[in-house]
């Protein structure tokens, strides 16, 4: 599975465009940092930690195409599965104030 | 405990909305199988006992969370605390399975956790299946990361 994508980098207009998504993936994240620090109010702070962690699932698959890693696509995987478990935690605890009851 | 007459649906549909509910019955079985599937290939790939055994853990609170505490401990049909207790019991089988495929390889005259790979050839539907050894010490890991987390995570939750 692994030796098989080693070989497979993406090249021309594939590539561009992998390398500007990526960038603005970036961006993003910074910018919602942003939003995390400052955020007035809990649920301001949680859905941005929950763009942050959409943000790094697309930052590893991305990064899986460029450079033809596959098992990138396997950390993106795990990090969405607990970034969702996250967020619907965190909510819990805000709504009701016990996350298991 | 309501009458089964009375009960809406499902009486662990209490506060969660109908969104929460069919998310968690989609996504925990794609939790379980992608967490056995790095606990397959960690002996040569990133995964392993340990992130698989985590991956099995957030599925287990997935349910915890949405349906409640009760109904992991309804659905097998046993007491909170004999659950706990084979959590517990899990936690440590996972720790002598991974002491036990350590000392294997002593009894058979090498170092402590010497490890090999055998290639099977000729099979049917297969034709070559590799087995690596390292997968018990794997194993252990896991049993040991989920007892030990569920463990924790139904202490807590039963607080």
């Amino acid at each position: 599975m692994a030796e098989a994508a080693a070989a497979v980098t993406a090249t021309g207009i594939v590539a561009l465009l992998t390398s500007g998504a990526l960038v603005l993936s970036a961006l993003l994240t910074l910018f919602v940092g942003y939003r995390v620090i400052r955020g007035p109010t809990t649920p301001d702070r949680v859905v941005a930690l929950d763009t942050v962690a959409t943000n790094i699932v697309a930052i590893a698959v991305l990064y899986a195409v460029l450079t033809g890693q596959g098992f990138f696509v396997d950390v993106s995987l795990v990090l969405a599965i607990i970034g969702f478990l996250t967020t619907i935690a965190v909510a819990r605890y805000v709504t009701d104030g016990d996350i298991i009851e | 405990m309501s009458s089964p007459e009375d009960r809406p649906r499902s009486p662990y549909d209490r506060r969660t909305t109908v969104i929460a509910r069919t998310v968690t019955r989609l996504v925990v079985p794609i939790t379980l199988m992608t967490a056995v599937a790095l606990l397959l290939q960690g002996h040569n790939l990133p995964g392993g006992g340990f992130i698989g055994g985590v991956l099995t853990v957030a599925a287990f609170v997935l349910v915890y969370v949405i349906f409640g505490v009760e109904y992991l401990v309804d659905t097998v049909n046993a007491s909170g605390d004999r659950l706990v207790g084979a959590y517990r019991a899990l936690f440590a089988f996972g720790l002598a399975v991974a002491l036990v495929s350590g000392l294997v390889p002593m009894v058979l005259g090498g170092e402590f956790l010497t490890q090999a790979v055998f290639f099977i050839h000729d099979l049917p539907l297969y034709s070559e299946l590799e087995v690596a050894t390292a997968l018990a010490f794997d194993l252990g890991v896991y049993l040991t990361v989920v007892g030990a987390l569920l463990v924790i995570i139904a202490e807590v939750g039963y607080e």
